[in-house]
């Protein structure tokens, strides 16, 4: 429990950390959103100031971070220039898009990997093994841009894909089946580039700890006491070499807002990435800390949710953390 | 042995694939700005050895292309003249590496233009602005990776050295870059820095902010270096007699740490190229006029461009075989050091 | 005379624990005191774990004591700052146990017997290497093995060039911590030979650590045994070897030398 504790603790001082260091980096940065408003002639100057004092621009860095950090203690994440609006709201509707499109593609990477390390594992050496192999190596190869521009080009020149967006227009006429559809009809192509993305890696990884752990003695006993080999592969096989994956998954869920931000893009998918870029680009300060805070807390919820699993998963943690 | 071998084969690959890049001026039939507004958008020529009467040609040939009548942007070929391509021409002038000026081209075609792999808006012959824009992405790359290196190494050796206080702040720091995700600080950086500069300035800038990304993984891996070798013998013997901490970094130190920055390298090199091309797609990245492959996809953001003029993708398969190369070059690096680890795509999805 | 090192009181605490402010310390040297006379062989004879290591290291300059004083000609070594230590370290050296570990693999055997030379900055490229080559010949490494790769040699080679080196500033005093044990016994006995050979000629003083008894007999002068980081009898060699009085001297002396010798005679290797 303790370590638990502590890992929490640790959490909580990552996430301070990087607010700091963002909020310092953005402040001290040249230019902010208000420099835009300034060139343009048709606003008097005497109208950006009065913006300035309202957003509190002109008060020195520590009270502005001390400000700041009350309003997130309680839910708010400060207010958007460009939106004219409170941040956290627009964040969540991102990010719930984003998560869309995560969520699907993460469960679906894990679920294809699973049985291809497994079988990739088992076979190690011979044929299914070096199919297995040859394909990740070449996706590998093959970095996301590229991936997900190809995949683009794919979809405008077959028309089976939509080429963006997250639905069609007049979809609030729609049944909800056919809603449903449409949105499945949409995420599709950046689920694909996103999973072919991630898959080998997470195949190679799987691969490799099942590996290992087929070398064990208990598992050549368990073939000798007579088990039969599918049981045996994913049911013990699996568990031994869950650690390293269980790590892994954590990495998996901390990396649900922030991993997709390329393919957004370039798919047009309304989604977090998208935005914050945008608000990177028109310097809107409090959107921009906002969205990397809250990508940091999954990264960190991911570790602390790895961290437990891992303590709940295996004893000899247990064991060592209570000895502490 | 046989993974020097591997890695000698990967190191050659590797050698005349830049070497192709570095020697863009030969290989690239044209300048990379030079313009033909009567050809915009040409899509890639086929070069044929027999022709439409049914004779076979020695030396490979095209057929001119021309606008078809009443259309603005369909080609058809104009069989009726035939324009051989000729090895070793002279062309547009460039300057190898530089400064020595040169004339001599691979290829070209007297009398008309060649477009292996289409034009650009503009007219621009898409291969020669791949390889030259290759040479811009590439040293991007290459420039990046060295400031990491040189960071992570320098970070790492003070922090494994002189431990302590020093040591648990560096790793404190380290640990918050690590967590970062990468491509938010990457894009965060360069937005938060000017954006409307000149062309090498961006540049510079675009390798700077890489560079500042990624030193916290090679610090880790250098600074666990420097704590064994530290303790070793043989160092214990030159403090032993009177040496200073500049010379044990230097002389017993650093050549440890060689293995490990070699295969980090290789890891991070075709990382830093991809990041080049994510900023210059994006606009944060180099800018026109100068060609890099980034840019060069950037037209793709365009919905005509994206259904009508699909070879304007083919940029972003040019870095697939150096990616291909680097990547095996680091396992064989791995390998050889002894530990078989597994290609991770590491550092591109943030880690 | 004055002994040229006279260790008094030494302590040496380790922080045992895994966090940083830990309460837990490992105590590796409880009040040491010891001296040595001028070019003669003082033995310090211990098991593993005793704590002679540690005590070669703060004799040496590289460890910092937790508190005592070590007095070598004169001057307390352990009270000086690291710049000032830095001057003094070249008159006391340290030949290793294992040189496989003491000399970098990958240079030649002439570049290490320099590199002591190199530290001191004040002389040419041809003077350093002029300087190797006579302290190869010192210890008797052919010069043709000059440019070969330290791991390329043997296991006497080896331990030969890390006596050459330890020659290369001219110590007054050379601490060997172990520095036969890791050897075949012939080999053993040339190079104890040689290190007798080398006192005589250059005037050198020996801390000859090692836990064999029968080591020290050959080449000691004085002997002073360590159990768990002190020193529970010491006195001249004769009268330990004939007539050992404390347990843990007794052990040692019934484990490193067989029953049926007598001490004192017929020990000559």
């Amino acid at each position: 429990m303790r370590y638990l504790l502590r890992r929490s603790l640790h959490a909580v001082f990552l996430l301070l950390g990087v607010s700091l260091l963002t909020f310092l980096f953005s402040a001290l940065a040249p230019g902010n959103y208000f420099d835009e408003m300034r060139l343009n002639p048709q606003i008097s100057p005497e109208t950006v100031a009065a913006l300035r004092a309202q957003y509190q621009l002109d008060r020195p860095l520590p009270v502005r971070y001390a400000h700041w950090l009350n309003a997130v203690a309680h839910g708010q994440m400060g207010f958007s220039f460009a939106y004219n609006s409170p941040v956290a709201p627009l964040l969540w509707a991102r990010a719930r898009n984003t998560l869309l499109l995560t969520v699907t593609a993460t469960l679906l990477a894990w679920l294809l990997a699973l049985p291809l390390g497994v079988w990739s594992a088992a076979g190690f050496g011979r044929a299914p093994d070096r199919v297995v192999s040859w394909t990740t190596a070449t996706l590998l190869v093959i970095p996301d841009l590229v991936l997900a521009l190809g995949l683009l080009i794919i979809a405008v020149r077959t028309g089976w894909f939509p080429t963006g967006g997250l639905t069609s227009v007049g979809f609030d006429e729609l049944s909800p089946l056919s809603k449903l559809r449409d949105l499945a009809w949409h995420m599709t192509l950046p689920v694909i580039a996103l999973v072919l993305a991630a898959l080998p890696t997470l195949v190679r990884h799987v691969r490799a700890s099942v590996a290992e752990v087929l070398e064990a003695p208990f598992l050549r006993a368990a073939l000798g006491h007579g088990l039969p080999h599918s049981k045996l592969l994913y049911v013990y096989a699996l568990r031994a070499a869950a650690n390293p994956l269980i790590s892994l998954f954590g990495f998996s869920v901390g990396t649900l807002l922030s991993g997709s931000l390329l393919v957004e893009v370039v798919m047009s998918w309304p989604g977090l990435g998208p935005f914050l870029l945008e608000a990177i680009l028109a310097r809107d300060l409090y959107v921009v800390i906002g969205g990397v805070l809250l990508s940091m807390i999954f990264l960190v919820a991911g570790n602390l949710f790895s961290d437990v699993l891992l303590y709940w998963a295996d004893p000899r943690i247990r064991t060592a953390a209570s000895a502490k | 042995m046989k993974q020097r071998r591997k890695l000698m084969i990967w190191l050659v690959i590797l050698a005349v694939l830049h070497g192709i890049i570095a020697a863009a001026g030969f290989f690239a039939p044209y300048d990379p700005v030079e313009q033909d507004r009567e050809r915009p958008y040409l899509p890639p020529m086929h070069i044929h050895i027999v022709d439409a009467h049914g004779h076979f040609h020695l030396r490979p040939f095209f057929y001119p292309l021309r606008l078809r009548e009443g259309s603005f942007d369909q080609y058809e070929e104009d069989t009726a003249t035939t324009v051989p391509l000729r090895f070793f021409e002279r062309g547009a002038a460039y300057r190898v590496l530089g400064f020595v000026p040169s004339r001599l081209h691979f290829f070209g075609a007297p009398g008309d233009r060649v477009y292996l792999l289409g034009s650009d808006a503009y007219g621009r012959d898409e291969l020669s602005r791949i390889l030259y824009g290759g040479q811009i992405s590439l040293l991007a790359g290459l420039l990046g990776a060295g400031v990491t290196l040189f960071l992570g190494a320098l970070i790492g050796m003070a922090a494994g050295y002189y431990g302590g206080w020093r040591d648990e702040l560096l790793m404190r720091i380290a640990e918050l870059f690590l967590a970062l995700p990468w491509l938010y600080l990457l894009f965060a950086l360069r937005a938060f820095l000017p954006l409307a500069v000149s062309p090498l300035e961006a540049f510079l800038l675009v390798v700077v902010v890489i560079g500042m990304v990624g030193w916290a993984r090679p610090a880790r891996l250098v600074r666990g270096v420097v704590l064994s070798v530290k303790e070793r013998d043989f160092v214990r013997a030159a403090r032993g007699f009177g040496a200073s901490d500049f010379y044990l970094l230097r002389r017993h130190i650093l050549p440890e740490t060689a293995s490990v920055l070699l295969t980090q390298a290789a890891i991070l090199v075709p990382q830093f190229v991809l990041a080049e091309m994510t900023l210059s797609f994006l606009g944060l990245g180099v800018p026109e006029p100068m060609s890099s492959w980034g840019n060069l996809l950037a037209t793709l953001q365009q919905y005509n461009v994206l259904v009508s003029y699909w070879w304007m993708y083919l940029p972003a398969l040019a870095i697939v075989p150096f990616f291909l190369g680097y990547l095996s070059l680091a396992s064989a690096l791995q390998e050889r050091a002894g530990a078989y680890k597994i290609e991770e795509k590491g550092n591109w999805n943030p880690s | 005379m004055q002994p040229l090192l006279r260790v008094e009181n030494l302590v040496k605490h380790y922080a045992a624990g895994r966090s940083a402010g830990s309460r837990d310390k490992l105590v590796a040297l409880d009040g040491v005191s010891l001296s040595i006379a001028p070019q003669s062989t003082l033995a310090l004879i211990g098991e593993s774990g005793s704590g002679k290591s540690t005590l070669a290291l703060c004799i040496a300059c590289l460890e910092h004591p937790t508190s005592g004083s070590i007095w070598f000609e004169g001057i307390d070594v352990a009270a000086l700052h690291e710049n000032q230590q830095r001057k003094i370290r070249p008159q006391i050296q340290l030949v290793f146990q294992d040189p496989a570990r003491s000399l970098n693999p990958r240079w030649t055997a002439l570049e290490v017997a320099s590199e002591p030379l190199i530290v001191r900055k004040d002389t040419s490229n041809q003077e350093r290497e002029n300087k190797a080559l006579e302290l190869l010949d010192c210890v008797a490494i052919p010069r043709r093995l000059a440019s070969q790769r330290a791991d390329e040699l043997s296991g006497g080679q080896k331990q030969r060039l890390a006596i050459a080196r330890a020659l290369a500033l001219e110590p007054k005093l050379i601490v060997l911590d172990e520095a036969l044990s890791a050897l075949d016994c012939s080999v053993q006995a040339q190079i104890s030979n040689l290190l007798l050979e080398l006192q005589s000629s250059f005037g050198l003083t020996y801390l000859f650590i090692t836990h064999d008894f029968a080591m020290a007999a050959h080449v000691a002068d004085q002997i002073a045994v360590m159990d768990r980081g002190r020193i529970v009898e010491s006195g001249p060699a004769e009268n330990i070897l004939r007539s050992p009085s404390h347990e843990v001297t007794r052990s040692l002396f019934a484990a490193t030398l067989p029953i049926t010798e007598t001490p004192g005679v017929g020990l000559e290797l």
